[in-house]
């Protein structure tokens, strides 16, 4: 019990401490963030990207540094964003995102982004959008008709998308692979939580996902090659400091294990 | 009769929905579309179930007194934000975003902040070198661990680039093997509901 606590305090200070200072990394981006940063940075002017917020409040401290950097990127470059949530939470996190990386740029509402807000049954509304974005979002989020928003003009359905990214922490982008991809040939890209990168990768080397940027480390890197720090560095050293106290625990566990082993076999 | 009908329902459904998928004709375009609508309005129905079910539960818990100050919270809560949401709406600046982004979020984001904690103990208790396989597996869980952080390429380059390996190669054909097994299932499954082989949704009947 003693023991368990000295590990709990010894976690706690590391990644306090550690989130306190600022020590700047400079890291080379892995070929999928450059990817996605590669894509950005190609769009033509007035291009059209869909950002779906597919995630909970709970890895929000995860999530935020991937969204905002994309969309940052994004709205540098003159790229329309239609945000949209397939995730209840993901609504109001979503629109406060949009608006607040929008707001840098001085872009206005309606006609350089807006936000259609939450549909329940995910797969369902993933399909919907294939056949006609305004039948499944008919209102934005604050209330507008659709088919008012200068933004929509001439946006239907995925044959008018360059991209759908979808910010998540479970499920959600398998689904727009396996019904938005598959059946419309939508590109899909994903931001996703460090725990979840593992799970694309067959969709990855399929070529079904077009990249990922992936964890606190995904959203650092993006944030580097965009030229702005953000809260993704911000939080690389807590990442790394707690990764190497995981480290160093996994070894002292181990040094007190065969110590042990060995004072048995001797007695 | 009770079993029939509703086979008979899933067998019509499945085969008009397998058949629309191969057609682009109107009607099939239109069937489609207006499946989609139904799917959506079913979808919200069963949410009711779902909270019929979670009230129902807690009730005989707290007549029970198992927890009952928890989950006497968790029926206020319940209760509370379609208040909230009725009288205010759910959009921004209402009272019932304000719980959500005052307490629902930072509550949630706690909990999943206790993960780190337990990753820690775990990681001194039970990451342990016992055998051949063991070993292996901490050898992976090291290379991939420090293989995430920045620093792994001040340490040595050859880091990242074998956990990547791990990641792109054994992991991989793993998880490759997981989804196309989940695949096949899936379309089992299915056809055996369509069929009338899997009746397990008519109480097994």
């Amino acid at each position: 019990m003693k023991t368990r606590w000295i590990i709990f305090a010894g976690m706690f200070v590391i990644v306090v401490i550690s989130y306190l200072m600022s020590v700047p990394f400079e890291t080379q981006p892995s070929p999928e963030i450059q990817k996605s940063f590669d894509f950005f940075e190609s769009l033509p002017e007035s291009s059209v990207v869909i950002f779906s917020f597919d995630h909970e409040a709970s890895s929000l401290p995860e999530i935020q540094p991937i969204a905002l950097v994309m969309l940052r990127h994004a709205f540098k470059n003159k790229t329309k964003v239609i945000g949209l949530s397939l995730f209840a939470e993901g609504t109001a996190i979503g629109y406060r995102m949009l608006n607040k990386a929008a707001n840098e740029y001085g872009l206005k509402y309606g006609r350089d982004y807006a936000f259609l807000g939450f549909k329940p049954q995910h797969i369902s509304a993933i399909l919907g959008i294939g056949e006609s974005i305004r039948r499944v979002f008919p209102e934005d989020y604050l209330g507008n008709s659709t088919d008012t928003l200068p933004i929509m003009h001439g946006i239907d359905n995925y044959d008018h998308i360059d991209m759908v990214v979808t910010i998540a922490d479970g499920d959600r982008p398998a689904q727009w692979i396996e019904y938005g991809g598959a059946n419309y040939n939508q590109q899909i890209m994903a931001g996703l939580t460090a725990a979840m990168i593992t799970s694309y990768d067959p969709y990855l080397a399929s070529g079904q996902l077009y990249s990922v940027v992936g964890g606190l480390k995904g959203a650092a890197e993006y944030e580097n090659l965009y030229g702005k720090r953000g809260s993704g560095n911000r939080g690389m050293l807590a990442q790394t400091s707690a990764h190497f106290y995981v480290i160093v625990l996994i070894i002292i566990g181990n040094i007190i294990y065969f110590r042990n082993r060995k004072r048995q076999g001797r007695g | 009769m009770q079993t029939r009908i509703p086979l008979l329902v899933c067998l019509i459904s499945g085969l008009i929905m397998f058949a629309q998928y191969f057609s682009s004709h109107p009607v099939a375009k239109s069937i489609y579309e207006n499946v989609l609508e139904w799917w959506q309005i079913i979808f919200a129905f069963t949410l009711l179930v779902g909270v019929a079910a979670f009230i129902k539960t807690n009730l005989k818990s707290i007549s029970q007194k198992k927890d009952a100050p928890y989950r006497t919270i968790s029926l206020l809560g319940l209760v509370l934000m379609p208040i909230l949401a009725l009288i205010g709406g759910t959009k921004i600046d209402t009272p019932f975003l304000w719980v959500f982004e005052n307490m629902q979020a930072p509550m949630q984001a706690t909990v999943f902040s206790l993960l780190a904690f337990f990753v820690a103990s775990a990681s001194y208790r039970g990451f342990r070198a016992r055998s051949i396989p063991a070993s292996i597996l901490l050898v992976t869980a090291l290379i991939v661990l420090i293989g995430r952080v920045p620093i792994a390429e001040f340490i040595s380059d050859s880091i990242p680039k074998v956990g990547f390996w791990i990641q792109n190669y054994p992991s991989m054909s793993a998880r490759r093997a997981i989804l196309i097994g989940i695949g096949l299932g899936s379309m089992t499954t299915a056809l055996r509901v369509i069929l009338g082989i899997e009746r397990t949704y008519l109480r097994g009947n």
